[in-house]
């Protein structure tokens, strides 16, 4: 799904450009960080705006402030190449206009935006681990696809979960495994392997004492048998205790006959008072 | 400057690469011993230093080259403390620097803190003759977390790092590098955002290389002072991916020892 939606926007990620016209708004990196690696052909078709030099306004003579993100500007800002066709905008990073403007300005510019002719589609940037889950989620459901990049198991790899709401209001999710390239291509590996970790969170096999000893501990059939057939000879089954309750005929009996010696009287020990 | 550190950041100072952000965190440990390398690294690099001492007064660095470097102009040292006493009980005839007029009024940011590093670094250029040419500007900052405890907002601090490596690292090509110091432990859900965190999250945002010192997580160590984390972000000319390396460190009086985990002297 992930190269589906790649294609779709045409334009893979902010890095790989393969669209007609793409508008960048640059907060975070400096245009040559971010032409660094493209080839001169793709970088051509890029208008990238430069707000990272002063976005501020501190400087006296800015480019583009962060202030300068409504509706009026933005659209001005994409209609100055003067193409019929309406752009798509690419902003790195919403994190940063989001610690300057509040969220629900930011929120409803990007959605204007997106109602607005002028912009086809917005790519945007979010460090999640900068803002508070509130705002992440608002911005998150503004978005028609959601693609969280997590780091993965493996070194130059990364694990993609991608969410995707149609017109219709289905949400597709989806989550797979890829690498970017030296050239910024992206290859999608594999899904990850649900299947690993549901073994692992299951019980672990009993390990089996009995095994690889150099003398035998197990019972064969016939011995399995004996064994529980076999009463212990502390436990009272109904048996034992009818046996005990009511002796049959023939086993030991005990008769006792009262001697002179038993008859001690603690009080009168010689038993020659006349009580 | 320690050579061990050198080899293991693949730099030297004839060979270093110029517009890197280098960002040097600690959590519960003291990663100031870093600053004192870098300090010494760039000097000998021959490159002009500005450095914004907000901790430590100028006596905590110096040692004979670093006093030279400053009468020969090479070293820019910004004394925070005595700057801030400059603000807080300003005199008749003192000349006040607006550079750390944030004391009066957090709200403003550091704009002032800016333009001081604007001008002591792009003012370089502008010397007089017989002057030694000097090699391009570096910015060192020890330590940004004292900027929060004087009640700047994070946002003011992160946007203040923005432009440093606006100015320093894209358009004079020089580097630039800054202490963050967190107390606390990470993943601290409950309260939220703690501003030291927010900080080091945003500059790790920001930077091409972390070292991140920490103590050891299986508790005090006679040898082994602590570990650090060296992370490459950003890297020009390779794949857009992170690479990150761990090593235990000892500091002795005249510098410090960095192995690779479990080859410290004292284990083999």
């Amino acid at each position: 799904m992930l190269s589906e939606l790649l294609q779709g926007i045409e334009s893979g990620g902010f890095l790989i450009i393969r669209g007609k016209l793409i508008h960048i708004l640059c907060f975070d990196v400096s245009e040559e960080e971010l032409k660094d690696g493209l080839k001169p052909s793709d970088t051509q078709r890029l208008h990238i705006h430069n707000a990272y030099s002063d976005p501020l306004g501190w400087t006296g003579h800015p480019n583009f402030t962060v202030q300068q993100f409504s509706l009026e500007d933005l659209t001005n800002l994409v209609k100055q190449t003067s193409q019929p066709k309406p752009a798509v905008l690419v902003i790195d990073s919403l994190s940063w206009i989001l610690r300057h403007k509040t969220p629900p300005a930011v929120c409803q510019t990007l959605q204007q935006l997106r109602k607005g002719g002028a912009v086809r589609a917005v790519i945007g940037l979010l460090h999640t681990d900068m803002h508070q889950r509130g705002t992440v989620g608002s911005v998150c459901h503004l978005a028609t696809s959601l693609i969280s990049v997590a780091p993965g198991v493996k070194g130059k790899e990364a694990v993609a979960r991608v969410t995707k709401r149609s017109k219709s209001g289905k949400v597709m999710q989806d989550e797979e495994i890829f690498c970017i390239a030296e050239d910024f291509t992206v290859t999608i590996l594999s899904k990850p392997s649900h299947a690993e970790h549901k073994t692992n969170s299951t019980e672990e096999e009993q390990t089996d004492p009995t095994a690889n000893l150099t003398f035998n501990l197990r019972l064969s059939d016939s011995e399995l048998e004996a064994k529980q057939k076999l009463t212990l000879p502390f436990v009272f089954s109904k048996e034992k205790k009818t046996a005990l309750l009511h002796p049959g005929p023939g086993s030991g009996r005990i008769l006792y006959e009262p001697d002179a010696n038993d008859d001690y009287d603690q009080e009168d020990p010689d038993d020659d008072l006349d009580v | 400057m320690f050579t061990e550190l050198n080899s293991i950041l693949n730099t030297s100072p004839d060979s270093y690469t110029r517009g890197e952000f280098i960002l040097v965190s600690d959590r519960q440990s003291d990663a100031s011993f870093l600053i004192h390398h870098f300090l010494s690294f760039y000097l000998r690099a021959r490159c002009k230093v500005c450095f914004l001492g907000l901790a430590q007064s100028f006596c905590h660095y110096s040692a004979v080259s670093q006093r030279l470097a400053k009468e020969k102009g090479q070293l820019v040292f910004f004394e925070g403390l005595k700057e801030c006493l400059s603000v807080l009980t300003p005199k008749e005839n003192n000349v006040e620097s607006e550079a750390m007029n944030f004391l009066r009024d957090p709200p403003v940011g550091l704009r002032s803190l800016y333009e001081f590093v604007r001008s002591s670094v792009i003012g370089s250029d502008n010397m007089e003759e017989g002057a030694e040419q000097w090699g391009p500007s570096v910015l060192l900052v020890d330590d940004l977390s004292v900027l929060l405890s004087l009640g700047v907002d994070v946002g003011a601090v992160l946007d203040f790092s923005h432009y440093c490596r606006a100015l320093v690292c894209s358009q004079v090509q020089g580097n630039m590098v800054m202490l963050v110091r967190c107390n606390g432990e990470e993943d601290d859900d409950d309260d939220g955002d703690i501003g030291s965190d927010v900080l080091l999250k945003g500059l790790t945002h920001q930077c091409n290389l972390n070292l991140h010192v920490q103590g050891l997580p299986t508790g005090y160590c006679k040898d082994i002072h602590g570990q650090m984390e060296v992370c490459w972000k950003r890297r020009q000319g390779d794949a857009p991916h992170m690479q990150k390396n761990l090593f235990q460190y000892k500091v002795y009086d005249k510098g410090a020892s960095f192995f690779a985990r479990g080859t410290s002297s004292a284990v083999l």
